[in-house]
């Protein structure tokens, strides 16, 4: 029997085959994408290559094209050739390159396949240059040629064409919150505890992640439980709830100010004053930072962060919370999208704190935390499956140093890729998100008699 | 004018076509346009530009994990702005001439770090290869720049030398890498301006 040959990947075939014109088309979107911090960028950067060190992925693998100048110097030697007339008439000489279907590859390869967008080599940047947002701009050239790995780009058409990028139909959407519901009067003993969708005139639109009425559901339940105790006016809305944004990820502009577009209007006609992203790390980034630009408009109404609103429950008494409802030693990992770039850093430890009765940071923490490795759309891509956990190595040591019995990530990727670290890596721990613990430490006001 | 004299206008000049050049190429890079930002900030940029030019500075893991790098790197670039402002000084008509005893082991140090720094590019891997031939030619024309003020400050006779070679260089600096002393300062205040609006540099955020 003759031996089948494997069908070739449609991707690779892509790659192989791009024309003149696919070309052309990258280049002009980079060229869209280029503002005056770009081009500067193209003079900043020395090569002193300090930043290395800064990359998880080198410092799991140590391999050259994990060096973040390395992945930033393949964006730049493009914006060097094409648009700077150094690059064009010394190019070799100045480190400028042509795009050319090899370089295309290069750049699958190095931006999608090597870089988590966790921006931490910009903080480590000697000159500060905006490492991950060159990355995620040559990101957005490629989408724009259709040049985004496939398993990444049908998440994000998942989310065009269906509302979420899980594919929830509208009435499994719902009858979970009918169940979860349920569960809250038990939880509460109150017959009369809601979880209201699509109420008009609610103060808070709140938002999640979808895998939480896929996968997690005690997610959705532990936030009602929080709204209920506060005495919250909040709805979910029936149609755009989801908070996740993976054209955060694919680069793909036109899509991502889609996506938060859809929030936004949800927003607008429930006439809620506070647009509420759930725990999505890359969800926060994308509404709370990105969409106005995408979008090209201020948002008149506050975004917040469900920790930030929670963090506020805790300071006017709205909430209160018991930590020796929670005994275990618990850690937090913090998501690049939500603290790094994004700047909610406090709020999550003035909740645990709160919430447990032994907390252990990690080492180290806050702003210089290490990327768990789930980020930029990584979890998506499973071709770069392999690399996605070895970088993964640095955060479950971590993890492991701090000998916690808990890991709370406020960003359901995160916690999606510390599941798989914790198998991987046999750290034995429970993975659960910020509102889960405070949910479970949360004391309920007694009931009006 | 005798032809030192000629030489010492000629570097004025140089220099005068080298703050030109950089003003012209920083023109060209403000035409790409600047990024308005559109989403309502939660920290204060202000706060980020001070942490950039100030802690920032010092408080990351590519200062504390290379320490010798990083001070050498500071060092040589004090020696080559004091370089430039030596050579500034014979060039330009005053009486005093710069006092070689204070110029002297800056130079030396500078020069000494310079060659260092272009030996580790030269000789670690990784660094190597992301190097293009600019990293090396420009730091080993300031390491013979600074190696030539380091020599007029016991040979005044070298004199000539040293102004052409700063002529060179002054000339070179917009065409090569090392116009990154002009924008190192923008994009650093760029990372200040972007981050600490966000609240996402220690220090710059809303309080909790």
């Amino acid at each position: 029997m003759a031996n089948a040959t494997p069908p070739r990947d449609p991707y690779e075939d892509k790659l192989d085959n791009l024309t003149d014109a696919d070309i052309a088309v990258i280049l002009a979107e980079l060229r869209r994408r280029l503002k005056a911090p770009e081009i500067a960028a193209a003079h900043t950067c020395i090569r002193c290559g300090l930043c290395a060190d800064a990359c998880h992925y080198y410092l799991t693998n140590g391999e050259l094209e994990d060096v973040p100048a390395h992945k930033l110097n393949l964006v730049l030697a493009v914006i060097k050739h094409h648009f700077t007339p150094g690059g064009r008439l010394a190019g070799g000489w100045v480190g400028a390159r042509k795009l050319d279907r090899a370089m295309v590859r290069e750049w699958v390869d190095a931006l999608f396949g090597r870089c988590s967008g966790c921006g931490r080599c910009t903080m480590n940047c000697t000159s500060g240059i905006n490492i991950h947002g060159l990355i995620r701009a040559a990101r957005g050239a490629l989408a724009a040629a259709g040049l985004v790995p496939p398993e990444l780009q049908s998440t994000v058409m998942m989310a065009v064409e269906r509302g979420n990028n899980m594919g929830i139909p509208r009435d499994e959407w719902l009858e979970t919150l009918a169940w979860i519901e349920e569960e809250l009067r038990t939880e509460t003993g109150d017959p009369e505890a809601r979880i209201p969708v699509d109420a008009k005139g609610a103060r808070l639109l709140y938002t999640v992640n979808p895998r939480e009425p896929k996968f997690f559901p005690l997610s959705l339940l532990a936030a009602a439980k929080m709204f209920y105790a506060a005495g919250e006016s909040w709805t979910f809305s029936s149609d755009h709830y989801d908070v996740t944004n993976y054209g955060l990820y694919s680069g793909d502009d036109a899509h991502a100010g889609l996506m938060s577009d859809r929030l936004v209007k949800a927003k607008e006609d429930l006439g809620a004053e506070v647009l509420v992203l759930g725990e999505c790390g890359h969800g926060f980034g994308s509404t709370r930072w990105e969409a106005p630009q995408w979008l090209n408009k201020r948002f008149p109404f506050p975004v917040k962060s469900v920790l930030e609103v929670a963090a506020d429950y805790l300071r006017q008494g709205r909430i209160r919370l018991d930590p020796s409802k929670n005994r275990k030693p618990v850690t937090l990992h913090d998501p690049c999208n939500l603290v790094r770039l994004g700047g909610v850093v406090e709020e999550q430890r003035l909740l645990l704190t709160s919430a447990v009765e032994d907390f252990r940071e990690m080492t180290p923490n806050r702003q210089k935390n290490y990327c768990c490795g789930g980020g930029g759309g990584q979890l998506a891509m499973t071709r770069f499956a392999k690399r996605r956990l070895s970088a993964g190595r640095l955060k479950a040591d971590q993890i492991r140093a701090t000998g916690a019995k808990i890991v709370v990530a406020p960003c359901h990727n995160c916690i999606d890729q510390l599941i798989e670290l914790n198998k991987e890596y046999k750290l034995g721990t429970e993975v659960k998100t910020v509102i889960e613990v405070v949910a479970d430490a949360i004391v309920l006001p007694p009931r009006p008699a | 004018m005798g032809s030192l004299g000629t030489l010492h206008v000629l570097t004025l000049a140089a220099a005068g076509f080298c703050l030109a050049a950089l003003t012209f190429l920083i023109g060209r890079t403000y035409a790409f346009g600047r990024r308005d930002y559109l989403s309502a900030p939660r920290g204060y940029a202000g706060r980020g530009l001070v942490y950039a030019f100030g802690k920032g500075m010092v408080d990351k893991e590519s200062v504390s994990r290379h320490k010798p790098t990083m001070l050498g790197g500071v060092v040589y670039h004090l020696s080559i702005f004091a370089a430039l402002a030596y050579v500034l000084w014979i060039a330009l008509p005053i009486r005093l001439s710069p006092p070689p005893g204070v110029f002297r082991p800056v130079f030396l140090v500078g020069a000494a770090v310079g060659l260092t720094l272009l030996a580790k590019r030269a000789l670690k891997p990784h660094l190597r290869r992301l190097s293009c031939p600019d990293d090396f030619f420009a730091n080993l024309f300031v390491d013979l720049f600074l190696v030539l003020s380091l020599l007029h400050t016991f040979r005044p006779a070298l004199e000539a030398a040293l102004m052409v070679v700063s002529i060179l260089l002054f000339i070179y600096i917009p065409l090569g890498k090392i116009r990154h002393c002009f924008f190192f300062f923008y994009t650093r205040l760029v990372f200040g301006l972007h981050f600490g609006r966000r609240g996402a540099l220690p220090g710059s955020g809303l309080k909790v």
